[in-house]
Parts: structure tokens; sequence; C-alpha cells
């Protein structure tokens, strides 16, 4: 399971600039969908590599899904050596996105956020626009229920209102 | 072990169509009960939700041994 307030906190505490994107977002916007992880962009600067290295490295992180005899260590290297990480950690499946298809990198998201207050932290969110047009650019047919429902969000959104 | 690749992406075309085909069996009470929530009550339901999730899965391998 996951602990989504624990990994915002997690991140916010060593003030990682991230953007909360995928599944998470999805529920932040009125999905009814379940999630099991959390995916995230994050900046690549060197400043903010060595913020999510310092942020992650207590949580025991593994890289999902790899035997455990294959050595992984977590810091500013393995970031810089690579971009896009699905780890699992003490609080759950975590997704360091360093780019992602349709949206480019943390900095390309920039406009297509909106900030949330969540948890006792406020998190950058890609919008619901962002998202459906994320999804759009995947092209993976798992995504294809999660957009028709985002697409009718939007619509429940226009008719009544409500956020 | 050779990683199996993804299968190439859906044309856009054909992703606009089937989004609309699967817009149309979209529970929109759930949707419209959603909105009704906060962003951290979303969050919460969702957390509650994994709870039940997990519990229905330990349940199901205890019964069935899987």
């Amino acid at each position: 399971m996951t602990d989504f307030p624990g990994l915002l906190r997690a991140l916010r505490k060593e003030k990682v600039r991230f953007i909360v994107v995928g599944g998470a977002a999805a529920t932040a916007h009125g999905s009814a969908r379940l999630t099991l992880d959390l995916d995230v962009v994050y900046s690549r600067t060197p400043e903010n590599r060595r913020r999510l290295a310092a942020a992650i490295a207590p949580l025991a992180p593994a890289l999902r899904g790899a035997p455990e005899s294959l050595p992984f260590v977590w810091d500013e290297r393995t970031i810089r050596s690579g971009l896009n990480f699905s780890l699992s950690t003490s609080l759950g499946a975590l997704d360091l996105l360093g780019e992602v298809a349709g949206g480019g990198r943390y900095q390309n998201l920039g406009n297509d956020t909106e900030t949330i207050h969540v948890f006792g932290v406020d998190c950058l969110c890609v919008n619901l626009d962002a998202l459906i047009r994320l999804k759009r650019a995947a092209g993976r047919r798992k995504d294809l229920e999660t957009i028709a429902e985002l697409e009718a969000i939007r619509e429940e959104r226009e008719k009544t209102g409500l956020r | 072990m050779t990683p199996v690749p993804d299968p190439p992406p859906l044309p856009l075309a054909e992703v606009d169509r089937l989004v609309e085909e699967l817009k149309k069996d979209v529970d929109r009470t759930l949707i419209r009960e959603n909105l009704k929530l906060t962003v951290e009550e979303r969050l919460i339901q969702l957390t509650r939700f994994q709870e039940f999730a997990e519990e229905l899965r330990r349940a199901g391998r205890a019964t069935f041994g899987r």
C-alpha cells in the first residue's frame, strides 16, 4: 500500500521540485479509479537531484521488479545517470519521472500545473487538461478508460461548476 | 531475460474514437460525488480504497491459497 501523505511530506521536507502526475493527479481531479503508486515529474537540476536523493534515501529505495541481487545505490549520481525510476520504498511505490510522454520535462509542464494543499503541504499537480493531453500522447491502450473518465470529469465540471 | 517491448502507441484518431465509445460507460454519479469532496478528501478516499483492496487480496490468498 502506498502512503501518499508520507511520500509527499518526504519530498516537500527536502524541498524537492516535483509535479504530481498519473493516477494520484487523476484522483485529485475527481477520478474514482484505484491507483497503487505515486507518479511525479521531478526537476533535473543538479540541486534538485541532490534534494531528491536526500529525500528518498531514508525510505530504503529499490528498483521495483528488479532482482534483489542487482546492486542499486540511490544517490545523486544514480539520478544523474538515469531518468525515470520505478521505485519501491518503505512508504510504497513511487515513480520518479525525469521526462513524460507528451509533456517533456519538469520545466515544460510549468504552465500546466495548479497548487494543491494536501496533508499539510503545498504540492504542484498537473492540471486536468494537461493530464488528459499527457495520457492521450502516451497512446497506451491501458490508459483509454482513464482518458474517458477524465474527459467525463471535465464535462461534469463544466456542467456543475464543481472543481 | 529479454524485456518485452511496449506496443506501439495508438494513432490519435483511434484514441479519439475509442475514448468516445468508452465515455458512454463512465459512471458519472461517482464523479459528481467526488467533485463534492476536497482534494484531500479524495486522496484519503483513495488510501481507504487501497486498504480495502489489500484486505480483499489477503482474504483471497487465505481462501484460495494463491
